[in-house]
């Protein structure tokens, strides 16, 4: 029961939040349902790492669908986490806009909606299902994103959906081709392990369609290049927790579901999955390095990082060495960390100065020097400065592709990895510390709400501690997770 | 042998004969869906037969061209007669002439003479007409050609009596998707070519909206009779190709004798009848295509031939 | 069953296969949105048609059932969904400049299916003989011109045809190379199909209410802007 306990709280939560009740009612609820969700993630987790495992838990029968191994629990504690800091964000970051109880219900039910979609993916373990979920992502987002109603907001609403369900309807056809490749090899049961099992038996070139139209379809969602023409608006125009949901952790939960099928590929090397994901992996990070030259929004800013950062991470699985596992679990973790504090401290900005423009902010540290040095901590962290959690994930992948033998792909990465770190301190410098054009833009800010600031101060304290080391439990999970990776 | 061409023969003159009842039963029919009586079907047999007992009236600028051509249009439907099964589902004496694309290039020739006569009167409408039908044409070409090849590929040949036999042997290949496309893309040909609604109204009386009509506006007398006897004749043919061979290959004279052929007369014309019901009820639900218009609808035409090619050569 | 039969059943559903096809090509080249939706709802029931006559030919209970949901979720409750939640203004819409004339338009579809052909036509063979039918090229062929009636239209309503139409595809596929799929994930994908058009629809609606169209595709506000003043400014 333990396994599927976790799914009740946000969905409870959904429930709960439509009934009618004094102002504080919903977000409170929504609070305490993500802390419960993050405890018995914390409990999940913890039991992986220690090498426990759930399988039989359920009863007979339910290994079928539900399953949860390292990578699962790795990803759903990451979901957890991101999830109840920004609950605990929106308490004041939405109440700062004067939300009306009908647009708070409205808030607060999709987005535990949303968390319930995306914490089932990791648990559930019928890919088809796992598909659904992942539509259900994108389908209780849409309207988080459009939230403020604006004619930007509407646009990357509705370029968010159209295309994340384009890219759905191609994985379907590979989910389904899986299927049949499952069939052809003489049957067994659908799920993942069970994939894990029958590849060697698969007619390769089923498997090899299966993997394209996967990659393609779900890489729609997670923002690879050249599908990813949504991700920058969508990123942008959702209000700041929500931001930090969609790309700290849903492009992660969906990345997660294309790393489920690296495993089953390896029984067929003809097929030439690491090299597809090397590809895409450089591709999406190249062409995001230098997006972010030319960015004039800071939101989208943090978005294009997010892209650059999916690169990274499909380049280390495509370097193919347990090392480079072990370095791309890691950069799941920091990248989910870094980003959703790099939209805090982006939504903190916003509620200071009222604009997303990167050339209207100026002299942001005399402004307001809370948000001021929280976008320079985060920028820095993004950008992957030591000492902090994107370095040592980043460093450990670098040195696992030189290891590797894979000197061109490497220094391809390490390229953009400076470019990428370049574009974004460039913006960030000016936004915080050039003077101001006139004098007249130097008004006091408004005050950042409490909850706000809370948030900022516990969201930084992971970024900078696994900067400098990694907890023994969270190394034991992360080999966990990276194992889960080979067959 | 004289049998044969005897058969032959009684073909011709069925075609001959009973062209101008279809166009007055068509006429007729639309009329009433309209809720007006309209005029008898036997209309246009009168209209012929007082256009031939009229003077005719030939510009002096204009050629041999225009002169000879309502020969030409009146013999090209003739021929093709010849060729394909109107009333026997064997082959008759002059059936080694040519295949179906022999028909068509026929066809293709009476309109090729109607558009130079057209522009030779120098008549300002007759080389709009002219040029606008030249246009359909070229777009029908595509459609008629990938219609011919994916028969000729489902049967192994383009002749018209070896094809009709395919699709109802064993029953089930009726229901291939290849022939149903086909189906649809040849009446949609049929609709452009015979310049019929939504491509054409054939009834307009405004020379700027014509297509097919204006081509004869200068035509007179005994040479408006033939073009005019050619045109319902052509229509017939295209029936008769359109139904004995792709729709329903059923009805037609198998038996060598006289009477066997005879009985063969009232069933095409039923099934003409019946197909002419559904002509009414397109042209009555449907209006005229804006000019620009006719290239989508072909357009479509041409991807129902296409989808019914891919559906056959790849899953063969 | 005898020989007859099952040809008669197996062309039977090449036909509807076919005209599914047909339908697809429809879907690209219409204007008018209602016209769309009608030839979606078409293609919808050849779908059913096409799970049903399977079902008959493979003794399959599982594919009697998938048409059966496809008959009553999409011809019948998509529309009734879309009434409730998005502006009548929808389907009285026409489009009279997508972004490709609509010849040019057919021409790319067709030559979409037949690459779809080729794709798809080694994988049927792959997964076994008694697969080779039109389903799987059809099928492919079906998600190829969903996602291509996505990139050439504007409109909402042919939109979300669009993207219901890919989903299409990928089922003419499924029924036959995936025939024993499990009712629940059938159940959970026809529900799934429910809430887009039900999403999709509330968010048309928003635009409509503060945007003023329904021309959802036209919305190109966000993009880099090129040149802003900020950057021409030195770099600190």
């Amino acid at each position: 029961m333990s396994v599927i306990a976790i799914l009740f709280p946000p969905l409870i939560a959904a429930l709960l939040v439509c009934i009618p009740s004094r102002k504080g009612w919903a977000s409170g609820v929504t609070v305490a349902s993500s802390l419960v969700v993050l405890a018995l993630a914390t409990r999940m987790a913890w039991r992986i790492a220690e090498g426990g495992s759930f399988a039989g838990e359920l009863g007979p029968g339910w290994d079928n669908w539900i399953a949860v191994d390292g990578l699962g629990a790795l990803i759903l504690l990451l979901i957890a986490l991101v999830a109840a800091t920004a609950a605990v964000y929106s308490v004041g970051y939405m109440a700062h806009g004067g939300l009306t109880p009908a647009k708070s219900k409205l808030y607060y039910a999709n987005y535990n909606l949303f968390i319930f979609s995306m914490l089932a993916i990791p648990l559930l373990a019928e890919p088809t299902l796992v598909w659904i979920v992942v539509e259900l992502t994108t389908l209780c987002s849409a309207l988080l994103v459009s939230f403020e109603n604006t004619r930007e907001a509407l646009e990357a609403a509705w370029k968010y959906v159209v295309l994340s369900l384009m890219g759905a309807g191609v994985a379907l056809l590979g989910f389904l081709v899986l299927f049949a490749a499952m069939h052809a090899a003489g049957g067994g049961t659908y799920t993942w392990a069970g994939l894990v099992s029958a590849a060697p038996r698969m007619p390769p070139i089923l498997l090899q369609t299966a993997f394209l139209l996967i990659l393609i379809g779900l890489g729609t969602k997670v923002g690879l290049v050249p599908m990813h023409t949504w991700l920058p608006d969508a990123h942008s125009q959702a209000p700041s927790p929500v931001c930090a949901l969609l790309s700290g952790i849903e492009t992660t939960s969906i990345l997660y579901v294309i790393l489920r099928l690296f495993p089953v590929m390896q029984a067929v090397p003809a097929a030439h999955a690491q090299t597809w994901a090397l590809v895409l992996g450089l591709i999406s990070a190249g062409t995001a390095a230098f997006l972010l030259l030319q960015v004039s929004d800071y939101k989208r800013m943090f978005a294009f990082s997010t892209v650059e950062h999916m690169g990274i991470i499909l380049t280390a699985l495509g370097l193919g060495a347990a090392a480079a596992d072990y370095g791309a679990m890691q950069q799941i973790v920091s990248h989910s960390v870094t980003k959703s504090f790099c939209f805090f401290a982006a939504g903190a900005v916003l509620l200071a100065v009222g604009t997303r423009e990167i050339a209207a902010v100026r002299s942001l540290i005399r402004r307001s020097p809370f948000a001021g040095s929280a976008l320079v901590f985060g920028g820095l962290a993004i950008a992957g400065a030591p000492p902090l959690a994107v370095f040592l994930s980043e460093f450990a992948i670098l040195k696992a592709g030189l290891a590797q033998g894979h000197y061109v792909a490497t220094g391809l990465l390490a390229a953009f990895i400076v470019i990428a770190f370049f574009g974004v301190m460039v913006h960030v410098n000016r936004m915080v510390f050039a003077p101001a054009e006139n004098g007249a833009r130097e008004a006091d800010s408004p005050a950042l709400p409490f909850s706000c600031r809370l948030v900022l101060i516990v969201a930084a304290v992971p970024v900078l501690v696994l900067g400098v080391y990694v907890p023994k439990p969270l190394h034991d999970l992360l080999a966990a997770a990276a194992a889960a990776l080979t067959r | 042998m004289a049998e044969r061409i005897l058969f032959n023969v009684l073909q011709v003159a069925v075609v001959m004969a009973f062209a101008p009842l279809a166009a007055g039963v068509l006429s007729r029919l639309k009329e009433m869906v309209q809720s007006k009586r309209g005029p008898s079907i036997f209309q246009p047999y009168r209209d012929l037969w007082k256009l031939f007992h009229k003077d005719e009236i030939v510009s002096e600028d204009s050629s041999w061209i225009f002169r000879f051509t309502p020969y030409i249009v009146f013999v090209t439907p003739i021929f093709v007669a010849t060729l394909i099964p109107v009333l026997t589902s064997y082959p008759l004496f002059f059936a080694f002439m040519g295949d179906m694309l022999g028909g068509g290039f026929v066809l293709a020739l009476g309109g090729f003479f109607a558009t130079l006569a057209a522009v030779d009167t120098a008549n300002p409408y007759g080389p709009i007409g002219a040029s606008r039908t030249r246009m359909v044409g070229f777009l029908a070409e595509p459609v008629f050609m990938i219609v011919f090849f994916t028969v000729s590929f489902v049967a192994g040949s383009t002749i018209p009596y070896i094809v009709q036999q395919k699709w109802v042997t064993p029953l089930a290949n009726f229901f291939e998707p290849s022939h149903v496309l086909l189906m649809l893309a040849f009446l949609m040909l049929i609709l452009a070519e015979g310049g019929r609604i939504p491509v054409d109204n054939p009834t307009g009386h405004f020379e700027l909206a014509m297509i097919d009509e204006s081509k004869s506006l200068e035509y007179s007398g005994r040479g408006f009779a033939l073009v005019k006897w050619g045109g319902q004749m052509k229509l017939f043919v295209l029936l008769c190709i359109f139904l004995n061979v792709l729709v329903a290959p059923w009805g037609l004279a198998s038996g060598q004798t006289l009477g066997a052929v005879l009985v063969a007369i009232p069933l095409v014309l039923l099934k003409i009848f019946c197909f002419l019901l559904v002509l009414v009820f397109i042209e009555s639900s449907l209006a005229k295509l804006r000019l620009f218009r006719i290239a989508e609808f072909l357009g479509a035409a041409f991807v129902t031939s296409v989808a019914a090619m891919i559906t056959r050569v790849f899953s063969a | 069953m005898s020989d007859a039969t099952r040809l008669l059943l197996e062309n039977l559903n090449a036909l509807a296969a076919g005209l599914f096809l047909l339908t697809a090509f429809g879907i690209v080249a219409m204007r008018q949105a209602r016209a769309c939706l009608h030839l979606f709802i078409a293609q919808s029931l050849l779908l059913a048609a096409s799970a049903a006559l399977l079902g008959m030919r493979f003794d399959s209970g599982h594919l009697y059932g998938v048409a059966l949901v496809n008959l009553i979720s999409k011809p019948i409750i998509v529309p009734w969904l879309l009434r409730k939640t998005s502006p009548a203004e929808i389907y009285t819409r026409r489009e009279i400049d997508q972004a490709l004339n609509i010849p040019t338009a057919l021409l790319i579809a067709l030559a979409l299916a037949i690459g779809a052909y080729f794709l798809g036509i080694p994988l049927a063979n792959a997964v076994g003989p008694e697969f080779r039918g039109p389903n799987v090229p059809i099928g492919i062929a079906g998600l190829l011109l969903g996602a291509f009636t996505l990139t050439v239209r504007r409109e909402a309503l042919s939109l979300l045809i669009g993207l219901l139409a890919m989903e299409n595809g990928a089922f003419m596929a499924g029924i036959s190379i995936a025939r024993d799929l499990g009712m629940l994930v059938e159940l959970a994908i026809a529900t799934d199909g429910l809430i887009i058009v039900f999403i999709m629809g509330v968010l048309v609606r928003a635009v409509q209410k503060h945007v003023g169209t329904t021309a959802v595709g036209e919305l190109a506000s966000l993009r880099e802007a090129a040149a802003k003043p900020a950057a021409e400014e030195v770099l600190l």
